[in-house]
């Protein structure tokens, strides 16, 4: 596990909370920055995500059919655990042993596939930049703290994967140049870490 | 006592062992500390004390038991963890040793 290390740039210490969960008052106030970077991240897991398309279940052209196919994957043949690091990890086997974690994300992986997508839907549509242009950050009102908390994660998540980001992260994130391209992409995975950090605190 | 209550009461007791399962969460190096507490609190409803010593048994050991019960309802708890992005299995409860 990991401690929050706090932002990594003097500039990113928004992604302020204010109020609390309990009193139904909390509220995050984000640059518009970032709110590009979130927008973006966002809708490229929920890319990933949706990518395994299952349109081989969709053998009928019965709502339900498909509906339960959706949900439920296709029950008579196996699912593979996906190629995608980002997505095995995010859609982990259940089992230890091959054959019975096989038969779990049969029944389960499209149902959490669907799940993760809902969490990063519902972000997705609270990210909205102020009207006023002028503003320099949008209020935003938490009303579901739970679904940001766990579309954040996932969003770490899939960061860490790709950029395969392990205990030591950190430090060797302090040890990169200024010049590296990936540098700043490790600076939002940090940053969406404190932002995360704050929410817990303040729920 | 017979050897025939015997030997039915060991086979009871084995049918008990192979109906009994548990969860385990093992460590990764992304989810925050206090997230995973946050996450142990909410599904299984423990206190902020216990959720704090299951997580720093994660951390620390590499991996901890957080929920022990039917296969079915080890499936459920294993599929809300995924759900929260924690990296967790099930399997057959072999008395402590994972």
């Amino acid at each position: 596990m990991s401690m929050a290390y706090g932002p990594p740039y003097k500039e990113m210490i928004m992604g302020e909370f204010k109020g609390s969960a309990a009193a139904n008052d909390l509220s995050v106030a984000l640059s518009n920055d970032e709110l590009h970077i979130l927008i973006n991240l966002v809708e490229q897991l929920l890319e990933l995500l949706g990518e395994r398309n299952f349109t081989h279940h969709y053998q009928s052209d019965d709502p339900f059919a498909q509906l339960m196919a959706a949900t439920l994957g296709n029950l008579e043949s196996p699912i593979e655990q996906p190629e995608d690091p980002v997505l095995r990890r995010l859609l982990p086997n259940g089992y230890a042993d091959p054959e019975s974690a096989a038969e779990f994300r049969k029944y389960t992986e499209g149902s959490l596939r669907m799940v993760k997508q809902k969490h990063l839907l519902y972000l997705r549509e609270q990210l909205v930049f102020p009207v006023d242009h002028e503003l320099p950050k949008a209020d935003i009102a938490v009303t579901d703290p739970t679904q940001w908390l766990i579309a954040i994660n996932d969003l770490r998540i899939a960061l860490a994967v790709r950029l395969d980001i392990g205990q030591d992260g950190f430090e060797k994130y302090e040890l990169m140049k200024d010049s590296d391209p990936q540098k700043h992409l490790h600076a939002v995975y940090y940053w969406l870490g404190a932002i995360q950090e704050s929410l817990i605190s303040h729920l | 006592m017979s050897s025939q209550t015997q030997v039915e009461e060991s086979l009871d007791l084995s049918k008990f062992f192979d109906n009994l399962w548990v969860t385990i969460v093992w460590d990764d190096p992304v989810n925050l500390m206090n997230y995973v507490t946050y996450v142990f609190i909410k599904l299984f409803g423990f206190s902020k004390e216990k959720a704090h010593k299951l997580m720093m048994q994660v951390h620390t050991e590499g991996k901890a038991v957080v929920a022990s019960g039917t296969r079915e309802e080890m499936e459920r708890a294993v599929q809300q963890l995924h759900e929260h992005g924690l990296w967790a299995t099930l399997q057959r409860d072999d008395h402590g040793r994972v």
